[in-house]
C-alpha cells in the first residue's frame, strides 16, 4: 500500500465496523494555549499493529493517554469497542482499562515490589483472583513469554532497562488485554535489545491476537512490528501507509524518518 | 497592575483548596467502597509506626531531660522543687509531647510519603496503576492516611511515657526521688481532662500528616525536581496544619474542660 492522505484513506476505505476496536474522529486536545492534538483521525482493526511515528512533542503519547482515559479530549470522538470513552462512568472506564494494556516508556514497574508482586498486582487487585496456584501459573507463563522467568524474585532496581521493559510487558499481557498501547517501547535500549523487544511485540500480537498502537521513533521497531504506519506532525496525521510505501514518500517530514533506512 | 499580580495567586490558592477538598472526598469515598487493602495498611503501620519509634523515643527522652533541667532552677527558687513531676507531666502530656512528636512525625513521615508518591508519579507508576484498572487512591492513599491516623497517637503515648521517664532520670541527677514516688506524683497530677483532649488532637495530627503527604505526592509535577519539592512542601504544610489544629484544639479544650 502506498502512502496516502489519512483523511482520504479513511473516506476511501469503507471500514468493517465489526472489526474496528479503536475509532478516533477529529480528536482535539490542548494544554492552555498549546494545541497538541488538532484533528486526529484513526481506526485500528482487531489484530492490527499500528505504528505512530512523529517528532518528540507532536502529541503521540497524549493521543494514547486519551484512549485509556488518563486525559480527557477537548473535542472530537474517541470510541473503543464502540463506546465513547469520554462518556463512560468510572465503572465502565475501569472495565475498559482491563481490556487495554499500556506499556509505559519507563516500564513503570512498582519499585517497592518484586517482579512477581508487580505481576500479581493486576491479578489480585483488578481480576480479583484468589487461587494462589492459578496466580503463580499466570505469572510464570507471562514471564516465560517475555523470557524473564529467572528474574521473578528481583526488585525493579536490580533489572536492566531491557529487563524492565520486558517485565512491564509481562505485567501488561498477564490480564490478556485485547488492545495494547506501547509508549516508545524501545527508547533508551541498545539496538540488540530494541530488536528483541520489537520481536516480542510481534510475537505477542500473534500469540494473544491483540490490536496495538505503538508510539516509536525506532524505525527498526516500526519495520518489524507495523502492519500500518502513521506519521504525526503538529497535532495531525500527515501520512499513512505500509513501511515500504512510506519509505518512498516525498514528504519532507516522512523522508526525514526514512533517510537512513536502506 | 496590582490586580494582575494578585488574581492569579488567589486563583491558584482557590484551585488548590478545591483540589484538596476533592482529594479528601475521594479518600473518604474509597474507605467505604471496594476492598480494604489490609496487607498494605499493616505494612504502612509498620513503616510509619515501628520505624519512627526510635526517633520519637530518643527525642521524647531528651525533651523530658531538658524540661526538668530548665524547670528546676525556677521552681527551686520558689521553693517548689516538689512540683517538678507535676509540672513536667501536665506540660508534657497536654501540649509539648503531642505537638513536638507530631512535628517530628511530619518531618519523617509526611516527607517520606510525599517523596514516595511523588517519585511514583514521576516514574508513571501512578498512571500505570490507574490504567491497569486498579485504584491507586484505595491502595496508596487510604492505607497511608489511616496508618498515620492510627500510629501518630500511639507514638505520642509512647513518647509521653519515655519523656516522663527521661524527666525522672534528669531529676535524679541533682535530687533524689524514688521511681515509685515520681510516678505516683505524675499519675496523681494527670487528670482525664489532661490526657483525653491531647490524645484526640494527635488523631487529627496523624490524619493531617498522612493527608498532606499523600496530597503533595499525588499532585507533584512530572520531573525529578518535583519529588524534592513534594517532600519539602509536605513537611512545611503538615507542620503548619499541626499548629493550626493545636490552636483550635486548645480553644475547644478550654471551653469544654477548663472554664
Amino acid at each position: 500500500m502506498d502512502e496516502v492522505n489519512v483523511n482520504t484513506a479513511q473516506k476511501s476505505k469503507p471500514a468493517d465496523r465489526e472489526e474496528i476496536v479503536i475509532a478516533i474522529k477529529a480528536l482535539k486536545k490542548s494544554f492552555g494555549e498549546k494545541h497538541v492534538l488538532k484533528d486526529i483521525n484513526l481506526e485500528v482493526k482487531k489484530g492490527e499493529n499500528v505504528v505512530v511515528l512523529g517528532r518528540s512533542g507532536t502529541g503521540k503519547s497524549v493521543a494514547i493517554q486519551c484512549i485509556v482515559g488518563l486525559l480527557k479530549p477537548d473535542g472530537g470522538s474517541l470510541k473503543v469497542f464502540g463506546d465513547e470513552v469520554a462518556e463512560m462512568t468510572d465503572k465502565q472506564l475501569k472495565e475498559l482499562r482491563i481490556k487495554i494494556g499500556f506499556l509505559f516508556q519507563s516500564g513503570a514497574l512498582y519499585d517497592s515490589m518484586t517482579v512477581r508482586e508487580n505481576l500479581e498486582f493486576p491479578l489480585t487487585r483488578v481480576l480479583k483472583l484468589n487461587d494462589q496456584q492459578e496466580i503463580d501459573k499466570r505469572v510464570e507463563e507471562a514471564l516465560d513469554s517475555v523470557g524473564l522467568l529467572e528474574a521473578i524474585d528481583k526488585l525493579p532496581s536490580d533489572l536492566s532497562g531491557g529487563m524492565r521493559k520486558r517485565a512491564g510487558l509481562a505485567r501488561t499481557i498477564i490480564v490478556n488485554p485485547e488492545i495494547i498501547l506501547y509508549d516508545e517501547p524501545t527508547t533508551g535500549l541498545d539496538p540488540i535489545t530494541s530488536r528483541e523487544i520489537s520481536d516480542l511485540i510481534l510475537s505477542i500480537q500473534k500469540k494473544y491476537k491483540t490490536s496495538s498502537i505503538i508510539i516509536t521513533h525506532d524505525m527498526e521497531c516500526a519495520r518489524i512490528a507495523a502492519d500500518r504506519l502513521l506519521v504525526m506532525d503538529d497535532g495531525v496525521f500527515i501520512a499513512e501507509g505500509t513501511f515500504k510505501g512510506l519509505h518512498q514518500s516525498t514528504n519532507k517530514t516522512v523522508e526525514a524518518f526514512f533517510k537512513d533506512i536502506l | 497592575m496590582a490586580d494582575e499580580v494578585i488574581v492569579p495567586g488567589y486563583k491558584r490558592w482557590l484551585e488548590s483548596i478545591g483540589d484538596q477538598v476533592a482529594f479528601f472526598l475521594n479518600f473518604f469515598r474509597n474507605i467505604f467502597t471496594g476492598g480494604f487493602e489490609w496487607s498494605e495498611f499493616v505494612r504502612q503501620c509498620y513503616e510509619i509506626g515501628y520505624r519512627s519509634m526510635m526517633l520519637v523515643g530518643i527525642t521524647s527522652f531528651i525533651m523530658g531531660v531538658v524540661l526538668i533541667l530548665q524547670l528546676r532552677p525556677t521552681l527551686v527558687s520558689f521553693g517548689a522543687a516538689s512540683m517538678l513531676p507535676k509540672t513536667l507531666a501536665v506540660s508534657f502530656i497536654r501540649e509539648i509531647g503531642p505537638v513536638i512528636i507530631a512535628i517530628i512525625c511530619a518531618g519523617k513521615i509526611a516527607s517520606s510519603i510525599g517523596a514516595e508518591l511523588g517519585s511514583m508519579k514521576v516514574t508513571e507508576q501512578l498512571d500505570a496503576m490507574e490504567v491497569s484498572g486498579a485504584n491507586p487512591v484505595q491502595y496508596l492513599v487510604v492505607t497511608r492516611i489511616l496508618a498515620t491516623t492510627l500510629m501518630v497517637p500511639i507514638l505520642s503515648v509512647i513518647g509521653d511515657v519515655i519523656g516522663l521517664f527521661g524527666g525522672f532520670l534528669a531529676l535524679n541527677l541533682q535530687d533524689s526521688m524514688s521511681f515509685t514516688l515520681y510516678f505516683t506524683k505524675v499519675v496523681a497530677s494527670i487528670d482525664f481532662s489532661d490526657f483525653l483532649p491531647a490524645f484526640v488532637k494527635t488523631i487529627f495530627f496523624g490524619f493531617a500528616i498522612g493527608f498532606v503527604g499523600c496530597y503533595k505526592g499525588f499532585h507533584s509535577n512530572k520531573g525529578t525536581e518535583s519529588v524534592g519539592i513534594a517532600a519539602n512542601s509536605a513537611v512545611v504544610t503538615a507542620s503548619l496544619w499541626i499548629f493550626v489544629i493545636d490552636a483550635i484544639a486548645v480553644q475547644i479544650t478550654s471551653l469544654l474542660f477548663y472554664r
